[in-house]
């Protein structure tokens, strides 16, 4: 292949680095996002145009405007710098708990444009007010403002969900955007005039990404003529290239490589600011075909992948977060799918071991143990990204029976942290809605009175303290359906105020060549799967309050009438009931009583979210996660009756509350292993902190084998496991005291300023992050659940 | 009949082969001033469970029980609650459940329980019955008579050295050592474990309003580990790590 005439593997691994820091350190400010809003006001503003015309010929016009640059260091064009705010809060060291408020408000992100040269203070403010006159901010701020007083103390809360979807780009890839072209041209005539209006848009932007091409060809011409070397060599070898991808199909690895980024950032330009957690897919397998007719060698095949992988990380702290890259996995018949360009992927994410992309890997019981070996690297190397973990046995099945085709199910892939969807087919809205149970707990405790602020807060009530203990689960679930109707209808209002801005581009890729349907689309489907997603929170909290309760009224009937008094007053004065709420049962010990409360809980709200329609009549999907908002919400929660502390964090995911899982991994795992994963089609989210002492090979091959041994295999493996297994884990290989030391020292411990960590679904840096966020890190490593 | 425990967990091949739930029991009737389970040497306390409780547990527990492993009993000392456990093991057998115990060696009618444990672990703190009194308040004689029936009847016992300094870490106390299980036939017939002094224990003394009396003369540098390693070996007699 033509690259490697000029560079050797290793000096395209060199350039890869030199980008990234050169990124990190140049690109402090983030205002393409801005002169792109300003690009498409100034375009379209005042014209009688409808909705998918007028975003097409939005994206022509950045796409055309927009200012470009190819850097000396890159082998590849293109940018996804310039759909991106640097506002993402959780990898902001001034962010604090104490202020979120969720992103209530679509025109906060101008905070994020940045004065500087010819954007001034006053032209981003006259930009702020053009946007809010757009009927997107006001049908937005409308369903904001009519469920305020739920969503201020987070009973519950909704956004409109960007980014979040995987497209398909194979065929973009393969035959060219020519190709998609040529389709639409024949199609059109056979089409109603609305629906052929969607494709002529859609055609449209096919034709700017080509335009987008030939735009950075023309600065690679100009570059070569002045650069020296192999630099030049690389400027005309991208100038040649961009004149074929993404126009015509792809016939190297190294064009395929730009082909794929050159869609993306058009995608991503398409939806600035702001398309978080767009997932690549299965990388392993887009390009593989590519590397095989190639012939290139592993040590090849990653140092191209290192420098695709740059390409994803935005600005000084990587601020395009939550994109995922998955690798291996399984056909429908068992078969693995792990080929040598899922090797060369991970060679690349491990020299390069940046804070994105994040890296996915996909397991089933026939995974090899040769993919196992090459993990441990990840895990027990201090400081590495570490891969989320799914198993495909289980993800499939669960799939499977919530209407997904049998044929597309090894085309499930990740958006964001832990969603699955079916790449190129599936529109999920996966964080549309948020769910807190541990709120809801609390509204009906105290008949409709927030613990916190005293507000009165959905259905009021007058039961006395003791009634309402003595009922408290119908109760509960009598208030949930209530919030649950309210949310869905807030959920149902953001997602149809987002569909004012359309997105032909990504349409094009998500099934909208076939249907004619733009995937916003709020009255017509155009996505072969569609959904809305719910995350829920407080699994652990509420079971366990359940239980001490029952416990309460049990053992201490004359205590009972105090409870609320002591909620009220945060446990002061109530050391001895507190230590009684301790003591009580808890989830994630193999405690009968305690598990099959959280399981009861799980089936039960996770059918109610089942059973809401979106807009389009579509089933909400439940999913157990809570992408830090663990930490988030729980500050609006009053102290609950397990004995949790006003104002403290609720459990990740399906995990119990921080150092409640008093007796190891082992027990946890079997209490996780009775939740009802059949029905978290929406996803699901748990955390093992693993301390690393316990894993003694004498090489990180070993320990992968080890890993594989004692942690994936008795979780998502099981032969004596006769329910659904786990399908998601994130693990952290380190122990408090580690973190503590990198923290107290990080010039000693990360000495070029990168220590990567897992929050949730994603890893970040971990010296990036606000000091909330590591301590949450620190301490959900609790060293009595991180044994094995 | 009941067993008190004060804590239970998983853990991975140190007690015992495989994945094993371990349940401590309450209770010792030894004081030894190094232990790491302070909460475990009152005779009183802990939480009370019949065995049909406890069989209920290991059977939940089953799907965890990867590489041969099974259900470990530790202490505390195990054989305080002898007839509660001798019924436990043998109903762990019954089911199939690999049994394993770690145990002192001083109940005299240790061997009894011999044909109820699948893996058994020996303490032998130390080579002197009188030393041994000394220092955690009874003499082990009992220990090397029980060690020996163990190789007798096949039991290939696992036998544990905590290594204390200033108490039975030096060379001369290697030497011991190695007179002792030559004696009794150990190599060959049974392994040897050096679990070198720690303080994880520490922080529990003060929670349990006991005095943590330990100085730093009791921590075992690299060097004396290998000294100590290399009499016995010199001796005929190799250690393993788990």
């Amino acid at each position: 292949m033509e690259i490697f005439k000029n560079r050797t593997p290793q000096q395209l691994t060199e350039s890869a680095k030199a980008l990234y820091t050169e990124e990190r350190q140049n690109k402090k400010i983030l205002n393409g996002w801005f002169l792109a809003k300003e690009i498409a006001a100034n375009t379209t503003e005042g014209l009688a145009l409808e909705e998918e015309e007028k975003a097409a010929l939005e994206l022509e016009a950045i796409i055309d405007q927009l200012p470009l640059e190819i850097s000396e260091n890159a082998i590849f064009a293109g940018t996804q710098r310039d759909a991106f705010a640097a506002s993402y809060a959780l990898i902001n060291p001034a962010f604090e708990v104490e202020t979120f408020r969720g992103y209530c408000d679509p025109l906060e992100v101008y905070d994020y444009a940045t004065p500087c040269g010819d954007v001034t203070a006053e032209r981003i403010s006259a930009m702020r007010k053009r946007a809010a006159d757009s009927e997107y901010v006001k049908d937005l701020t409308a369903v904001y403002r009519d469920c305020s007083s739920y969503t201020e103390e987070v009973a519950f809360f909704v956004e409109q969900v960007t980014g979040h979807l995987i497209p398909d780009f194979r065929r973009a890839m393969k035959e060219g955007v020519s190709s998609l072209l040529a389709e639409i041209e024949e199609k059109i005539p056979t089409l109603d005039e609305a629906h052929a209006a969607n494709l002529k848009a859609m055609a449209r932007t096919l034709k700017a990404a080509i335009h987008l091409a030939h735009r950075y060809a023309d600065i690679a011409g100009e570059n070569a003529k002045t650069a020296e070397g192999s630099h030049k060599t690389i400027f005309q070898l991208i100038e040649k290239t961009l004149h074929h991808v993404p126009e015509y199909g792809a016939r190297t690895t190294y064009e395929a490589m730009q082909s794929y980024l050159l869609l993306w950032q058009v995608m991503c330009l398409e939806q600035a600011p702001n398309p978080f957690a767009f997932s690549v897919g299965n990388a392993d397998r887009l390009f593989e075909p590519y590397r095989a007719a190639d012939g290139l060698s592993r040590e090849e095949a990653a140092a191209l992948f290192a420098n695709f992988l740059v390409f994803y990380n935005v600005g000084e702290r990587s601020w395009a977060i939550s994109q995922n890259v998955l690798v291996s996995g399984r056909d429908v018949d068992g078969n693995d799918l792990t080929c040598p360009m899922t090797y060369a992927i991970l060679d690349a994410y491990y020299e390069m071991n940046m804070p994105q992309p994040i890296l996915s890997v996909k397991l089933h019981k026939n995974t090899p143990a040769k993919l196992y070996e090459e993990m441990g690297r990840f895990f027990f190397t201090p400081g590495c990204l570490t891969p989320s973990i799914f198993n495909d046995d289980s993800l499939f099945e669960t799939l499977r029976e919530n209407g997904y085709e049998q044929a597309d199910l090894p085309d499930y892939s990740v958006a964001g942290c832990q969603e699955p969807l079916i790449m190129g087919k599936d529109s999920g809205n996966t964080t549309n809605s948020w769910l807190n149970l541990a709120k809801i707990l609390e509204l009906t405790l105290t008949g409709g009175k927030s613990l916190i602020t005293g507000q009165a807060i959905g259905p009021q009530t007058q039961r006395s303290a003791l009634e309402t203990l003595q009922n408290l689960k119908p109760l509960f679930y009598e208030n949930l359906q209530f919030f649950l109707d309210k949310m869905v209808q807030s959920a149902n209002g953001a997602s149809i105020a987002l569909s004012h801005l359309r997105v032909p581009f990504l349409s094009c890729f998500m099934g909208g060549l076939e249907t004619a349907v733009d995937c916003r689309d709020p009255k017509e489907q155009g996505t072969k799967y569609h959904g809305s997603g719910c995350l829920i929170h407080g699994l652990s909290v509420v079971s366990d309050s359940f239980v001490a309760v029952e416990h309460l009224l049990r053992e201490r009937p004359e205590d009972a009438k105090n409870l609320l008094s002591a909620l009220q007053a945060n446990f002061e004065g109530y050391a001895d009931l507190l230590e009684f709420l301790k003591s009580c049962p808890k989830y994630g010990n193999n405690i009968p009583e305690a598990d099959n409360e959280a399981v009861e809980l799980a089936t039960r709200v996770s059918t109610a979210v089942k059973n809401k329609k979106n807009y389009l009549g579509n089933p909400f999907r439940p999913d157990w996660a809570t992408p830090s908002t663990h930490l988030l919400y729980g500050y609006w929660v009053g102290a609950t009756p397990d004995g949790r502390s006003s104002r403290e964090m609720l459990g990740y995911g399906i995990d119990p509350l921080y150092g409640e899982a008093s007796n190891g991994l082992g027990l946890r795992t079997i209490s996780t292993m009775k939740l009802p994963f059949q029905l978290f089609n929406g996803g699901v989210a748990s955390h093992f902190g693993v301390d690393p002492k316990y894993f003694n090979a004498e090489d990180y091959a070993g320990k992968g084998l080890q890993f594989r041994d004692r942690i994936i295999n008795p979780l998502f493996f099981n032969p004596m496991n006769n329910n659904r297994a786990p399908f998601y884990l994130y693990v952290n290989v380190t122990t408090p005291e580690t973190l503590r030391k990198v923290l107290a020292e990080p010039k000693k411990y990360a000495p070029n300023g990168v220590y990567i960590m897992r929050i949730h679904g994603t890893f970040v840096n971990f010296l990036d992050l606000s000091p909330a966020i590591q301590q949450d890190i620190i301490k959900r490593l609790d060293p009595m659940s991180t044994c094995c | 009949m009941d067993i008190r425990l004060f804590q239970k967990g998983f853990n991975f091949s140190q007690d015992g082969p495989g994945n094993r739930i371990v349940y401590h029991l309450q209770g010792c009737n030894l004081a030894c001033p190094w232990c790491s389970n302070p909460e475990g040497l009152a005779c009183s306390g802990g939480t009370t469970y019949s065995v049909e409780q406890l069989l209920a547990d290991a059977e939940s527990c089953r799907m965890m029980f990867f590489d041969g492993g099974g259900v470990t009993l530790t202490g505390g000392e195990v054989t305080m609650q002898f007839a509660a456990v001798s019924d436990f093991l043998r109903q762990l057998k019954e089911r199939g459940i690999h049994t394993c115990i770690e145990t002192n060696g001083l109940h005299p009618r240790l061997p009894e329980l011999f044909e109820l444990v699948d893996y058994l672990i020996m303490d032998c703190k130390h080579y002197d019955p009188e030393k041994h009194r000394l220092i955690t308040g009874a003499s082990n004689a009992t220990t090397f008579q029980n060690i020996k029936l163990a190789i007798e009847a096949g039991k290939h016992p696992a036998v544990r050295i905590p290594l204390i300094g200033g108490f039975n870490a030096s060379e001369e106390d290697a030497l011991g050592f190695a007179r002792l299980f030559n004696e009794i036939h150990l190599p060959g017939n049974g392994t040897l474990e050096l679990l070198t002094y720690h303080e994880y224990g520490k922080e529990k003394y003060e929670k349990c309003g006991l005095p943590y009396t330990m100085t730093d003369e009791a921590k075992i540098s690299p060097e004396m580990l290998q000294r100590f390693t290399a009499v016995l070996h010199e001796n005929g007699i190799d250690t393993i790590r788990s």
